[in-house]
């Protein structure tokens, strides 16, 4: 019998906050970490949005907004990694 | 080629009611404003954030991503009840939901214990003031979603919902998914992220 739909959602958001955490565990940095905690966000994100909410048959234009929020957020991940300094400096005050 | 009517009309369609949707987008541009807020941070202090993780309990931000998405799970499928009329198994699906829901406050309580037994206080420096604003904030609205679930619980019991009309428990569902939406994101910032 093949698992449901639903569950398998699930499970695999299950095993991607695992990973998401052993990476925590193991303490390290940089490129290689930034770029998979941006790619986990908007997996895990994208899952959530078309298959918890349902988000997959509904309104699209709703649909493009949650998906440009958990897009977005891992493009700010990857910019604040490359460009700290840069946004350091323009968001300066004085 | 053109959407056959019923493909279209599924396009069109709006989980819940408008109305939760206003409040859910404000939501989101609210955290995408507190998540400027954490990135400008990060920038100005790297160091604090380079080793700031280390000192917080993963094991507790895991536990609270666990049971906000099963939480999840089950208003997937209490909303997959609905659609099937089956009352009891909906309001099932919704109490499981509240019940791993209020498992976060509680993680919460007991994670914020040991942070200050380990001096991870408001004062321990600014990785630890963004975390305390970010997460508490998020609390908050878990708290919203809680109450708003206990209401579609209420209204369930009482035969308010039906295959043919359930916006109102399908607007409490997404605005929960909201919330786990959210999470996904704070959880690395705060237990992975360096």
């Amino acid at each position: 019998m093949t698992m449901p739909h639903a569950e398998r959602i699930w499970i695999a958001l299950l095993g991607l906050t695992a990973l998401g955490a052993w990476l925590g565990e193991t303490g390290g940095h940089g490129w290689a970490l930034s770029l998979t905690v941006a790619f986990l966000i908007a997996l895990k994100g994208h899952l959530v949005i078309d298959h918890y909410m349902g988000m997959r048959d509904a309104n699209r234009t709703i649909r493009r907004v949650l998906h440009a929020f958990v897009f977005v957020v891992p493009g700010l991940v990857l910019l604040s990694h490359g460009f700290g300094a840069a946004i350091a400096r323009l968001t300066a005050i004085g | 080629m053109s959407a056959s009517a019923p493909d279209s009309v599924a396009a069109d369609r709006v989980p819940g009611n408008k109305g939760i949707w206003v409040g859910i987008f404000c939501v989101l541009v609210e955290f995408l404003l507190l998540f400027i807020v954490y990135f400008v941070a990060k920038a100005h202090h790297p160091e604090a954030f380079l080793t700031g993780p280390d000192k917080l309990a993963t094991v507790a931000g895991t536990t609270i991503t666990v049971l906000l998405l099963s939480s999840g799970y089950c208003m997937v499928k209490a909303v997959d009840a609905v659609r099937r009329d089956d009352r009891r198994a909906t309001l099932r699906w919704i109490v499981l939901a509240i019940v791993l829901g209020i498992g976060y406050p509680v993680v919460k309580y007991f994670e914020i214990r040991w942070n200050i037994a380990n001096g991870v206080d408001d004062k321990a420096g600014i990785f630890y003031g963004v975390y305390y604003y970010l997460t508490l904030n998020h609390l908050v609205h878990v708290t919203w979603g809680i109450l708003g679930l206990g209401w579609v619980a209420v209204r369930t019991g009482i035969g308010a919902y039906t295959a043919h009309e359930h916006g109102g428990l399908e607007a409490a569902a997404v605005y929960w998914h909201t919330t786990d939406v959210i999470w996904l994101v704070i959880f690395p910032f705060f237990y992975v992220l360096r």
